[in-house]
């Protein structure tokens, strides 16, 4: 009977520090319903935009977030939940899904945060796909650093034909 | 000059057998990915001499030599297919081909045959062949028909999900060598015609990258079949790239690893463009890979002008891994 005891309550810890990672990685984790109601929230979704758990839980995402494309970000979402498969948005694509500030306010060069995005299936017990996750990433440094060698690269293109040397 | 026409759905295919030419022949070489194109390419000259293969979409090898005959259309063909049977072999000699040779192509070969049949003058050159590594058959039968059932399943989900009929790839599979995959990139940065994404991907002791690489003519197609509407610019297009790639190599990658029995995760995927050279990524890599196990996919939806390919890479230490999932498969 103590030994369920301590079984039951290791479970309990391991559960609870299990929560304590997930709240505390430094990534984006939003997990939707079917109807794109938000069921969780980690920390670093809500220190970006300033949204409580509690503000946003069993909220629609695009009541949350008018700026999200309703019909593009649907349109996104059928492969997760029909096919079982994950799809990407790279910041290439979209600069950001959320407009966050950026992470470093001081010394970033950039107004907002670019983002890379994973969408997820989320397996139920049946075997049915009922929920999603977003999973995103901070990619504002590669944007930042792709722009500049761009940029670098146009300036040298036009110091070529300026004195006429060959690439 | 002389013009060969090479008639694959393959790319990978196509590649091998324009590198096994010999290298002093003069040559302008064209390409068809099936027969329609060939004939085409053969009525405007393209192909006084024609490598094709059997087994190719909307018009494949056989129909191919019968329209030849039938139109009296001027060339010398030469048959390259995996199809060994003998059956085969009599059938395209009945329809006017020269000769038959077995897949992959090997220099030596060809050669010995350009020559029998005075396709070539016969002049003295030894040359060393190369050595060229094949996949055991048993071993690429068994990679075949996994990716046939991944890409079942997948056809199925495509189809519902685009509302169009699929037309479902013979899969090539390959052990290609780090010039051809070379080559096979170099057609993307060379041509502005293809857009492409790779994508990692990697499971207990199996890693790789998978290659999609999507036509420019394809996204006017593809954008109607997704529902966009206005016009297709480039970020649109980028979009369409990511969506078709997204679906494609997630539906291939979870079929074979539930057949496999693991789980794949998948790096972000990264747009090869003109700011990153391909080649130098590829030079840079050499010391690190000589060959890798390649799986090509070309798929066409029925009823539109949509060709993309799929090519999945493996790593040589990866076939370890999977022939030992893949061990129940092999057993007689």
């Amino acid at each position: 009977m103590s030994t369920n005891f301590s079984d039951e309550l290791d479970d309990l810890a391991e559960f609870h520090w299990m929560m304590d990672m997930l709240q505390t990685v430094d990534v984006g984790i939003v997990v939707l319903d079917r109807n794109f109601n938000v069921v969780v929230w980690n920390a670093f979704m809500e220190s970006h935009s300033g949204l409580l758990p509690s503000d946003v839980r069993e909220r629609n995402l695009f009541e949350l977030f008018p700026e999200v494309d309703q019909p593009w970000f649907i349109a996104k979402c059928r492969p997760i939940f029909e096919l079982k498969t994950r799809a990407f948005i790279t910041w290439e694509q979209r600069p950001y899904m959320f407009r966050f500030a950026n992470y470093r306010p001081i010394t970033g060069t950039e107004d907002y945060m670019y983002q890379n995005i994973t969408l997820s299936p989320l397996t139920g017990t049946t075997g049915r796909v009922d929920h999603m996750c977003i999973m995103l990433y901070d990619v504002t440094d590669v944007a930042a650093h792709k722009k500049r060698a761009e940029a670098v690269e146009v300036s040298l293109n036009e110091l070529r034909e300026q004195t006429g040397t060959k690439a | 000059m002389y013009s060969v026409l090479i008639c694959d759905d393959s790319m990978v295919a196509r590649k091998q057998a324009a590198k096994c030419l010999p290298d002093e022949w003069d040559v302008a070489v064209h390409f068809a990915k099936h027969g329609g194109e060939a004939i085409e390419a053969l009525k405007q000259g393209k192909g006084q001499l024609l490598l094709l293969d059997l087994n190719m979409p909307i018009m494949d090898g056989y129909q191919t030599l019968e329209n030849i005959l039938k139109e009296g259309i001027d060339t010398q063909v030469i048959v390259i297919s995996g199809d060994v049977q003998p059956e085969a072999h009599e059938r395209v000699r009945s329809l006017g081909a020269l000769d038959f040779i077995k897949k992959p192509v090997k220099p030596a070969i060809l050669k010995e045959l350009l020559h029998k049949y005075h396709i070539i003058d016969a002049q003295a050159e030894d040359e060393p062949e190369a050595e060229v590594h094949t996949l055991d058959p048993d071993i690429r039968d068994c990679y075949q028909e996994i990716t046939n059932i991944a890409m079942g399943r997948a056809g199925d989900h495509l189809a519902r999900i685009l509302n169009v009929f699929v037309r479902l790839p013979i899969p090539n599979v390959n052990l290609i060598e780090v010039s051809e995959l070379h080559m096979m990139l170099q057609d993307i940065e060379l041509k502005d015609s293809v857009s492409g994404i790779c994508q990692g991907f990697v499971g207990p002791g199996i890693s790789g990258e998978a290659l999609f690489i999507l036509s420019d003519s394809s996204f006017g197609d593809v954008a109607k079949i997704m529902g966009i509407e206005g016009a297709v610019d480039d970020h649109v297009q980028l979009e369409l790239l990511m969506d078709a790639a997204n679906i494609l190599i997630g539906t291939c990658l979870t079929g074979l690893a539930s057949q496999l029995d693991l789980y794949f995760s998948q790096g972000h995927p990264v747009v090869l463009g003109q700011h990153r050279s391909i080649s130098e990524l590829i030079s840079s890599n050499r010391m690190r890979w000589r060959r890798t196990l390649a799986i090509e996919l070309s798929y066409g939806l029925e009823g539109y002008n949509v060709h993309c390919d799929l090519v999945l890479l493996m790593t040589e230490e990866s076939m370890k891994v999977m022939n030992y999932k893949l061990s129940h498969l092999l057993e007689d």
